[in-house]
């Protein structure tokens, strides 16, 4: 009955109405302010780049479909590797809409000025294209000008590049272009290609007079059309289709392209915005355990709150209140410093979106970023803070007494939501649960390597430091060791911003190693491809007069597929049950001819291709691995070819895996010799040049002699490649960047949490005899310690991660710089001493006796 | 016949660990009444704090009763007990057990708010003056000495004009001087309040100006007596 009336008369308040944890909550708050803001330091760099990331994807598809036409610059096109067949052209003119049409191929050009050459994608032109969005050059009737004769139009880049100004004229295959002007920005143009390839612009009617379309060149097609309703594009496909897939054409669309786009740059996103969530993740875990220090230090407190009549709960509210409050502050500073990031990342990257971006704030993002703040900050707070719930009023008498294991619903609840957070956020991120579980897993797996990385590392350095090592060594690295360090949470946070790092590198480097040949001496650096029949002995003379190596000389013949096992390309088409794709039914082929291997194939199964006398099949040709399975063939099943209108029936001898960078070109068919011989075909010739002015005069040479021969300088590509790498990796890197931003927040927070501890060390250190130079040597080489170790349990993992990733993701040979990796650990050592010491010189300049008063 | 507000019945303390059990208390019984005083002595180890915490309600007998204004504290949850405490309990530590980031004033309000209880500050800046901290009022602990922070202790151990108060070695971190002043401030405040004081202490001098002493050893009340006045 008593109990009954107590329970009665006790009035449980809601946090909502009880002024007084708020009232106590700031009272505490207003003395802790610097500390409990680091708690929500560490999350407003992962909100930061949660943010940046969203908020910029969400400008970046905004921008695509308000610009969606400009994309494409017509409603629809239609896109061939051969020249649209006349029943196609009739079709098309039967639409009635508005055409305009475009044929692009890659060939050299040669700068009058400086008779420099370089491969361009040289670009016809003819009709009002583009239709939608504006074709902005300099000056601005250089567009007007092309079109009148023999004037031509350079890439903004192309021009820079070469210096060229409007005096000067380029050299297309045979005829010599005035410049007209420069290309600003074009409808469908830019995006990556253009890195690779700049592109030279001519009027359609001058495209004969170069003599570049040969047989054998590579020329795209393709044909614009401007409807007056998109009702109307989507009929007009619906017509062409049929002719289209028996001509092996495909179709473009306004919405097709926007797609495509949107799905490319929201891969990318996924990608960022997953690295994002990482430097989140990290900052969760500093925010978990400075507050479990923060309850830990509160407890005395608490148990004397407890002793005058404060309840488990009221007492853990007033420091969810000033945590959950400053938490929310963070992520509002955090989505402010994430809009302001948004606005640096387009700068690296403009050149690779085919939009002009416009700075917007997507609200979207921001919420996202202000709920996922929220999130964090109850989440991972009330696990730490349970325990100040259960804090005994016993503690006031006697501070060591702990209350035995204690079942909480809350802890458990916590515990449940803490696990299932990364899979909904990463599942949330990336728009699949699967993914998100993986990725959730994947992470929880990162960690839990550094965590044992990090625990081995301290109990072998621990185990075989040195024992007769000077006493600051030994006193810093025992600092290490200290009860509420938090070396572990610090060196697998810090550790997994350096693994980020060091991974990227050692795939960069891989990748690089993979491509470069100037480091081998018998790789070719230089390909000369479309040689004429009779230019092919021409050509190789001018190599070997440059006193250059002759490499390849391999022939290269076009053909399409009529037939696999016995049925046509039309019935396998139309035939429900097959399932091979239609682009391999209908591409064109370059197939060579040879009896043996080259040394980048391997045979895997069968034999060599070879002619077999005596048989009715007589030719019998080898498939590269992989290919065999897209056209659903095997060891034996037959092919018929159209080699330039001939029928050429073959059968599969054997499976090459192919090594396609090494020693390009390389072939997905390849015939026996005595079959193709004397089929119309084109040459390639391979060589390498070292020296910079051999390259350049043997490429001048080159194209006044032979202005069809198109030469690619694998140099060039190399130096592309990388600088778009580095492009790219710069982004990671700067995400990566708020993970290590984010520990060393955490190491702040640790330093500040454990300052007092680490005063009254120095006092005793300083009572028997030491100086302040020892202190701070002490202090830096803590800290230099703490660093080391974090970047090599980050480096350490990183090289096993780079060699998996390398040897079953990219297949490629695991590689990797030593000196940058090097490098990753020095700059990681620097950072982390001096945030550390930056925030540890009150504990060194502290004088003992201001110390022993407070202590008395 | 003076109101009984604690009654103690065959109370018994067992801690346990994984290697051993200690009896830290071993069947105490006693009751206390109303407006009266009653000092714990005994050496170390003897059990006194144990017992001083099992009275206040800070932890759970392991058998035996313990009725605190009539209310048995062994049936309550932690909450209620808290709430006990706030209503009829205050207390006084050894080490004062001031709240560091709250002022003095701050520090003697605490007990009152948690009531819900509004315009306090003038009873607590009244309080603070008794003990002479009138002109302290906005001072932290860290700012007070040793003494002055013992006499914030006082006035929040007095605002809620407790039933009964607790003091555990309340002159323990003080100098001679100090001592002297806070045990008359103790003993008058507690005549004014006409509060129930319950102390424990080493100080045998401190002990002889209650009325009545528990003597404890090895958790057991070895020795109960009456003080006769000088």
């Amino acid at each position: 009955m008593i109990d009954y009336i107590i329970k009665l008369k006790r009035e449980t308040r809601s946090i909502f109405k009880d002024r007084w944890v708020w009232i106590m909550a700031w009272r505490d708050a207003r003395h802790n302010f610097s500390r409990l803001f680091l708690f929500t330091a560490s999350l407003i760099t992962g909100i930061a780049a949660v943010v940046a990331i969203g908020s910029l994807n969400n400008s970046l598809q905004d921008d695509l479909d308000r610009n969606a036409k400009e994309l494409l610059g017509a409603d629809f096109v239609v896109n061939g590797n051969k020249k649209f067949e006349k029943e196609l052209l009739a079709e098309f003119d039967s639409l009635k809409f508005e055409q305009a049409s475009q044929a692009e191929m890659a060939s050299m050009v040669m700068f009058m000025n400086t008779k420099q050459s370089r491969l361009v994608r040289v670009v016809s032109l003819s009709g009002d294209f583009p239709f939608y969005g504006k074709l902005e050059t300099q000056p601005a009737d250089a567009y007007s000008k092309m079109k009148s004769g023999r004037f031509v139009m350079l890439d903004d880049a192309l021009a820079r590049q070469f210096e060229v100004s409007s005096d000067d004229s380029v050299k297309v295959g045979n005829t010599i272009f005035k410049i007209a002007g420069v290309v600003m920005k074009i409808p469908g143009g830019g995006g990556i290609t253009a890195t690779f390839t700049p592109s030279v612009y001519i009027a359609q009617t001058e495209l004969d007079s170069t003599g570049l379309v040969q047989f054998g060149s590579r020329v795209t097609y393709h044909q614009f059309f401007k409807t007056k309703t998109d009702a109307e594009a989507e009929k007009a496909e619906k017509k062409l289709d049929p002719t289209l897939k028996k001509f092996g054409h495909w179709l473009e669309t306004v919405k097709g392209r926007r797609e495509g786009l949107g799905q490319g740059f929201k891969s990318v996103y996924r990608f960022f915005s997953l690295l994002a969530f990482v430097a989140l993740i990290l900052g969760c875990i500093g925010v978990a355990s400075s507050v479990h220090i923060y309850a830990r230090e509160k407890r005395e407190e608490v148990a004397v709150l407890r002793c005058v009549g404060s309840s488990g709960w009221q007492a853990f509210n007033i420091y969810f209140i000033q945590v959950f409050v400053l938490g929310i502050a963070g992520s509002i500073i955090g989505s402010a410093l994430g809009v302001g990031i948004q606005q640096i990342v387009p700068t690296f990257f403009q050149q690779y979106i085919p939009v002009e971006l416009k700075f917007t704030i997507s609200w979207i993002a921001v919420l996202e970023g202000l709920f996922l703040g929220a999130i964090v900050s109850v989440l991972f707070t009330i696990l730490p803070l349970v325990s100040v719930r259960f804090v005994p009023p016993l503690a006031v008498l006697r501070s060591d007494f702990e209350p035995g294991r204690i079942f909480s619903k809350t802890k458990i609840a916590a515990i449940i939501l803490i696990v299932l957070f990364p899979i909904l956020a990463a599942a949330y991120q990336t728009g699949s649960i699967v993914t998100g579980a993986l990725f959730a897993v994947g992470l929880g797996i990162a960690l839990g390597f550094l965590t044992l990385v990090a625990m081995l590392l301290l109990f072998l350095v621990r185990r075989f430091f040195p024992k007769n090592s000077s006493f600051i060594f030994r006193h810093a690295l025992s600092n290490l060791f200290r009860p509420n360090n938090q070396t572990r949470v610090l060196m697998v946070s810090i550790g997994l911003g350096a693994f980020i790092i060091a991974t990227l590198n050692i795939i960069q480097s891989s990748l690089l190693s993979q491509v470069e040949f100037t480091g081998s001496e018998n790789q070719s650096n230089t390909i000369l491809f479309d040689i004429q029949p009779n230019q092919r002995d021409g050509v190789v003379k001018l190599i070997e007069d440059n006193k250059l190596p002759v490499n390849q000389v391999v022939p290269i013949i076009t053909c399409r597929i009529s037939e696999v096992k016995g049925k046509t390309v039309e019935f396998l088409q139309n035939d429900g049950e097959d399932k091979i794709p239609n682009w391999a039914l209908t591409r064109e082929y370059r197939v060579t001819y040879r009896d043996s291997l080259h040394h980048s194939e391997e045979l895997m199964k069968g034999e060599v291709q070879s002619r077999k006398s005596g048989q009715k099949d007589s030719v019998w040709v080898s498939i590269s691995e992989g290919f065999q399975e897209t056209l659903e063939v095997d060891i034996g099943d037959s092919i018929t070819f159209d080699v330039q209108g001939v029928p050429v029936k073959t059968r599969i001898s054997g499976i090459r895996k192919v090594d396609w960078p090494k020693d390009p070109p390389n072939f997905i068919f390849v015939f026996p010799k005595g079959v193709l011989e004397n089929a119309p075909q084109i040459w390639v010739a391979t060589t390498r040049a070292n020296d910079n002015v051999v390259a350049n005069k043997f490429q001048q040479e080159l194209v006044v002699s032979y202005p069809n021969v198109s030469l690619i300088d694998l140099r060039l590509v190399l130096s592309t490649v990388n600088d778009l790498f580095s492009k790219i990796s710069l982004v990671v890197r700067f995400l990566a960047l708020f993970s290590i931003i984010t520990g060393l927040v955490v190491l702040a927070g640790a330093v500040l949490n454990s300052k007092f501890v680490r005063i009254k060390e120095n006092v005793l250190l300083r009572t028997i005899g030491a100086r302040t130079s020892q202190l701070t040597k002490i202090t830096l080489i803590e800290y230099a310690y703490l660093g080391l170790f974090s970047a090599l349990t980050g480096i350490i993992l990183s090289l096993a991660s780079g060699f998996v990733l390398t040897k079953f993701f990219f297949e490629i040979t695991f590689s990797f710089d030593a000196v940058e990796l090097g490098l990753i650990g020095i700059g990681v050592v620097v950072l982390t001493v001096l945030i550390g010491y930056f925030n540890s010189r009150e504990v060194i300049t502290t004088p003992p006796l201001q110390v022993l008063r407070k202590e008395g | 016949m003076a109101e009984v507000v604690l009654q103690a019945e065959g109370l018994k303390k067992i801690y346990r660990s994984a290697e051993r059990e200690l009896t830290v208390l071993d069947d105490v019984s006693f009751t206390v009444e109303q407006g009266t005083t009653l000092s714990i002595i005994g050496p170390s180890g003897s059990g006194k704090t144990t017992l001083l915490g099992l009275c206040a309600g800070l932890d759970v007998p392991t058998s035996g009763i313990i009725s605190l204004m009539g209310f048995k504290l062994n049936a309550m949850n932690e909450d209620d007990r808290a709430y006990m405490r706030n209503q009829f309990v205050g207390f006084v530590f050894q080490n004062f057990q001031l709240l560091s980031t709250l002022t003095a004033l701050e520090n003697v309000m605490v007990p009152l708010e948690l009531r819900g209880e509004r315009n306090i500050a003038a009873k607590a800046k009244e309080l603070l003056g008794r003990v002479g901290l009138g002109d302290r009022l906005n001072h932290y602990p860290s700012q007070l000495s040793g003494g002055e922070q013992q006499r914030v202790a006082m006035a929040r151990a007095f605002i809620t004009s407790p039933k009964i108060l607790f003091a555990d070695e309340p002159t323990g971190n003080l100098d001679e001087e100090n001592a002297g002043h806070i045990t008359d401030l103790l003993f008058g405040m507690n005549r004014e309040e006409k509060t129930t004081l319950i102390l424990v202490t080493h100080n045998l001098e401190l002990a002889q100006r209650t009325e009545r002493i528990l003597q404890m050893k090895g958790g057991k009340v070895v020795q109960e007596r009456i003080v006769t006045p000088a």
